[in-house]
C-alpha cells in the first residue's frame, strides 16, 4: 500500500511538469494549426535563462519566473512576426512550418552550444535536495513547487481563455478565423499573441525542468516528444484535456515499473499514443476548442 | 594508403638511385589524424581529451619529435570535430586517411564513436590507438588494427566489488549483502552489470542481486526506479550512469530519503561539478572507480612527471580523461620509435608486442591479444570524504586514504 501511495504521488507530481511542457504546444496548434517544433528549443532556452539569472545575478529560479516568461514570450513574438507569419496558412504551409521551426530549433541549440558549451548544467538552490515527509512518504520540495506552479498555470490559462475578451477571441479564432475577421477581430494580432503565449509556457516549462534535472543544449528533445504524446492524447486544442492527458501519461509511465523492465517504461507513452490514434483519433477527451 | 605500401615505394626509390626525388620516411614530419567530440553531447569530455593530446604532442615535439630510424621527425596532429555523432566520426576518419593522408590514427571519445570509427581503420589497414572506448564489445570483433587503452568496464565494477568485499570480510557490512543494481542501457552499462553480477555469482553466499534494472540515458524521472530499490531494502546501491544522470538520480535519491551502506555510480562520483550541483554533504561517501587518478603521482614517477608538467601547462590537475588522451598519444609515439619506421604494419607489430612503463594504475601498458588488444590495466577506487577530498581507497598498493563503510550518513 505504501509503495502504491509513493508511486501515485510520484506520478501526480510528474504530471504537473508534463502538463506545463505540453500547454504551449497544444495552444499554438489549437489556434494556428502549426506544429511548433521550436517548442523544444524554447524549453531549452528557458532552462538556460533561469540558470544564467541564478548563476550570474543570484536570482532564485522561482523568483525569475516572470523574467523567463516575458523573455520566452518575446522569443515567440519574434519567431512569429519574423518567420512563421510569412508562410501559407493551413495544410499548404504545414511542411514549410515544420521545416522552418525545426531549423529555428537547430539554430537555438547550436547557439547554446557556442555560448554555454555542451557541459551539463544544474540550478542548485538551498532547497534543491530538501524534502518534507507526509504519511511516511518523502516529498521533494522542488517537485511540490513545480506541481503547484503547474496547477496555478492551468487555472490561470483556463480563466484567461474563458473569462477575458482576448481569451475568448483566441478561442474564436481557433474555431473560425475568417468569421473573426468579419466581426472585427484582428486575427494576425491574436496569432502573434498566441504564439508568444505558447512560447512563454514552453520557457516556463524549461525553467521548472531545470530546477529538477541537469540540462545541456540538447535539453528539450525528449520534452518535445512527450509534449506531442500529451497533446494528442488530450485531444488537440483542449487545455483541460492536456492536463488530464499529462496525468494519464505520468501514471502509466510510473506504474509501468511494476510490470515492465525500467528501460521500457519510457516507450509505454508512445504505445499509448499509437493506441489512441488508432482507436480514438480525437484524443482521450475528444476535440475541444481551447477550454 | 594500403598497409605496408610505403615500403615498396622506398625500395623502388633506392633501386633507381633517385633518393633525392623520393620523400624520406618522416622527412615532412609524421602526420597523425584524430577526431574528438568538440561539440555536441560529449563536448565537455572531448575538450579534456584534446588537452591530453595537445600536451602529448607538445612534449614530444620539445624532444624534436619521434625518432624514425636515424632521423627525428616532428609530429603533427590533424584534429577534427566529430560533433559527437557516429556518421561524422566515420566520415572524418575516412577523410583523414584518404584525403589528408595521415600516417596513423588516434581515437575519439565514447564507446559508440570508437566502435564506428574502428571499422574504418580496419578497412584501410591503419593503426588506430584509442583511449576513449571502454566497452568490451568493441574489441570482441578482434580487429587487427585497433588498440584500446581503456580497460573494460567489467573490471571497473569488479574493482568496486573487491573493495566492498574487503570491507565485508573485515566484518563491517554484515554477512549476506543485498545488492540493488541499476545500469544505463548502453554497452558501458551492460559491461558494468556483468562485472557486478559475475562477482556476485562467484561469491554466492555473500551477495544477492535483488534489483537488476536498466534505464535510458538522459532520464528525467528516476523516482519509480528508485522506489523499486527502496522497496527491495538492499544494502548496496550500485548504479552505472553518465554525469547528467548521476546528478539527477542522486538528487532524487537524496530527496527520497534513501541511504545505503555502500553507494556508487560506477565511474562517476568524484566530479567537482556533481559536488557543486548537489552540495558536498549529498555526495559524501560515494564510491567511484576510475581508469586513472592524479593521486597515482604519489607512487608512480611517470605519472608524477605527467601531472607536474600538465599542471604547469594548464594550471589545473588532469583528470582521467586528459591522462588517457596523453597516454594514448604516447603509446603511438613509442610504437613508431620502436618500429623505427612509418610502415603501418611494423608499427602495428610493435603495438601488439608493447609492454612499457606507464602512468596507468599497475604502472604498465600492454594490449593483450586475448582481449582483442584492449588494455586490462587495473582500476583505482576512490571514495568522497566530507572534507571534499576523494582519496584512492583500493587497491592498497596505491591507496592514499582509508575507505569508510558502512556509510556513516545512514545512521543520522
Amino acid at each position: 500500500m505504501q509503495r502504491f501511495a509513493e508511486l501515485l504521488v510520484a506520478a501526480v507530481l510528474l504530471a504537473g511538469l508534463y502538463a506545463t511542457m505540453a500547454y504551449g504546444l497544444g495552444l499554438i496548434y489549437g489556434v494556428l494549426r502549426v506544429v511548433n517544433l521550436n517548442h523544444g528549443g524554447v524549453i531549452m532556452a528557458g532552462a538556460y535563462l533561469g540558470w544564467v539569472l541564478h548563476e550570474k545575478l543570484g536570482i532564485d529560479p522561482y523568483v525569475s519566473i516572470p523574467l523567463v516568461v516575458v523573455a520566452s514570450f518575446l522569443i515567440g513574438i519574434v519567431v512569429y512576426r519574423g518567420l512563421v507569419r510569412h508562410l501559407p496558412r493551413g495544410a499548404a504551409g504545414a511542411v514549410q512550418s515544420l521545416l522552418l521551426l525545426f531549423g529555428v530549433w537547430l539554430v537555438l541549440r547550436n547557439a547554446a552550444y557556442l555560448l554555454f558549451t555542451g557541459n551539463d548544467q544544474t540550478i542548485r538552490t538551498p532547497y534543491s535536495t530538501e524534502s518534507v515527509r507526509a504519511m511516511g512518504i518523502s516529498l521533494s520540495v522542488n517537485r511540490l513547487a513545480v506541481f503547484g506552479i503547474a496547477v496555478l498555470t492551468l487555472v490561470l490559462l483556463h480563466l484567461f481563455l474563458t473569462r477575458t475578451f482576448t481569451g475568448k477571441a483566441i478561442r474564436a479564432v481557433a474555431q473560425n478565423p475568417d468569421s473573426c475577421t468579419l466581426v472585427g477581430v484582428d486575427v494576425e494580432r491574436i496569432y502573434t499573441l498566441t504564439f508568444g503565449l505558447g512560447s512563454a509556457l514552453a520557457g516556463l516549462a524549461g525553467l521548472l525542468g531545470a530546477t529538477l534535472f541537469s540540462f545541456s543544449p540538447s535539453f528539450g528533445s525528449v520534452e518535445l516528444l512527450k509534449s506531442f504524446v500529451i497533446v494528442v492524447l488530450g485531444g488537440l486544442g483542449s487545455v483541460m484535456g492536456t492536463a488530464a492527458a499529462a496525468l494519464v501519461l505520468a501514471v502509466v509511465e510510473v506504474f509501468a515499473i511494476l510490470l515492465l523492465p525500467a528501460y521500457l517504461t519510457a516507450a509505454v507513452g508512445f504505445v499509448l499514443l499509437v493506441l489512441v490514434l488508432v482507436f480514438r483519433p480525437g484524443g482521450l477527451f475528444g476535440q475541444r476548442v481551447l477550454g | 594508403m594500403p598497409p605496408s605500401a610505403s615500403r615498396p615505394i622506398v625500395a623502388l626509390c633506392l633501386a633507381a638511385g633517385v633518393a633525392g626525388g623520393c620523400k624520406k620516411e618522416g622527412a615532412g614530419g609524421v602526420k597523425i589524424g584524430a577526431t574528438l567530440p568538440l561539440t555536441g553531447a560529449e563536448a565537455r569530455v572531448g575538450a579534456f581529451y584534446k588537452e591530453g593530446y595537445d600536451y602529448a604532442f607538445e612534449q614530444q615535439n620539445k624532444k624534436g619529435g619521434v625518432k624514425v630510424g636515424d632521423k627525428t621527425a616532428p609530429v603533427t596532429l590533424i584534429l577534427l570535430d566529430d560533433t559527437s555523432t557516429q556518421a561524422t566520426a566515420v566520415g572524418l576518419a575516412d577523410r583523414l586517411i584518404n584525403s589528408d593522408k595521415v600516417d596513423f590514427l588516434l581515437g575519439t571519445y565514447a564507446s559508440h564513436l570508437v566502435e564506428a570509427q574502428s571499422a574504418v581503420a580496419e578497412q584501410n589497414g591503419i593503426p588506430y590507438v584509442n583511449g576513449g572506448g571502454g566497452a568490451s564489445q568493441i574489441y570482441s570483433k578482434k580487429y587487427k588494427w585497433l588498440f584500446g587503452l581503456l580497460a573494460p568496464v567489467e573490471l571497473l565494477a569488479d574493482a568496486i566489488m573487491r573493495w566492498v568485499d574487503t570491507q565485508q570480510k573485515a566484518g563491517k557490512l554484515g554477512k549476506q549483502l543485498k545488492v540493488g543494481l541499476l545500469w544505463e542501457n548502453t554497452a558501458h552499462g551492460k559491461d558494468f552489470r556483468k562485472g557486478v553480477t559475475d562477482f556476485a555469482q562467484k561469491n554466492t553466499g555473500a551477495y544477492r542481486v535483488l534489483v537488476d534494472e536498466s534505464f535510458e540515458l538522459n532520464g528525467k524521472d528516476f523516482s519509480a526506479l528508485l522506489g523499486k530499490v527502496k522497496a527491495a531494502n538492499v544494502d548496496l546501491f550500485l548504479a552505472d550512469a553518465h554525469l547528467a544522470d548521476y546528478i539527477t538520480m542522486q538528487r532524487q535519491y537524496v530527496t527520497a530519503g534513501m541511504c545505503h551502506k555502500v553507494l556508487s555510480y560506477g565511474a562517476r562520483g568524484s566530479e567537482k561539478q556533481a559536488a557543486e550541483a548537489l552540495g558536498q554533504k549529498n555526495v559524501d561517501y560515494v564510491l567511484s572507480s576510475v581508469w586513472w587518478s592524479s593521486q597515482l603521482a604519489d607512487k608512480n614517477p611517470l605519472a608524477k612527471e605527467f601531472v607536474d608538467g600538465f599542471k604547469a601547462r594548464y594550471n589545473h590537475l588532469p583528470e582521467w580523461y586528459q591522462a588517457m588522451g596523453y597516454e594514448t598519444a604516447r603509446a603511438l609515439f613509442v610504437a613508431i620509435e620502436q618500429a623505427g619506421s612509418l610502415d603501418r604494419e611494423a608499427v602495428r607489430q610493435k603495438l601488439m608486442a608493447m609492454k612499457i612503463p606507464s602512468i596507468l594504475p599497475g604502472g604498465e601498458l600492454s594490449f593483450p591479444a586475448e582481449f582483442g588488444q584492449q588494455s586490462h590495466a587495473p582500476f583505482v577506487v576512490q571514495q568522497n570524504q566530507p572534507d571534499g577530498s576523494s582519496p584512492i581507497v583500493y587497491p592498497d598498493s596505491v591507496a592514499t586514504g582509508k575507505g569508510v563503510a558502512p556509510n556513516p550518513n545512514c545512521g543520522k
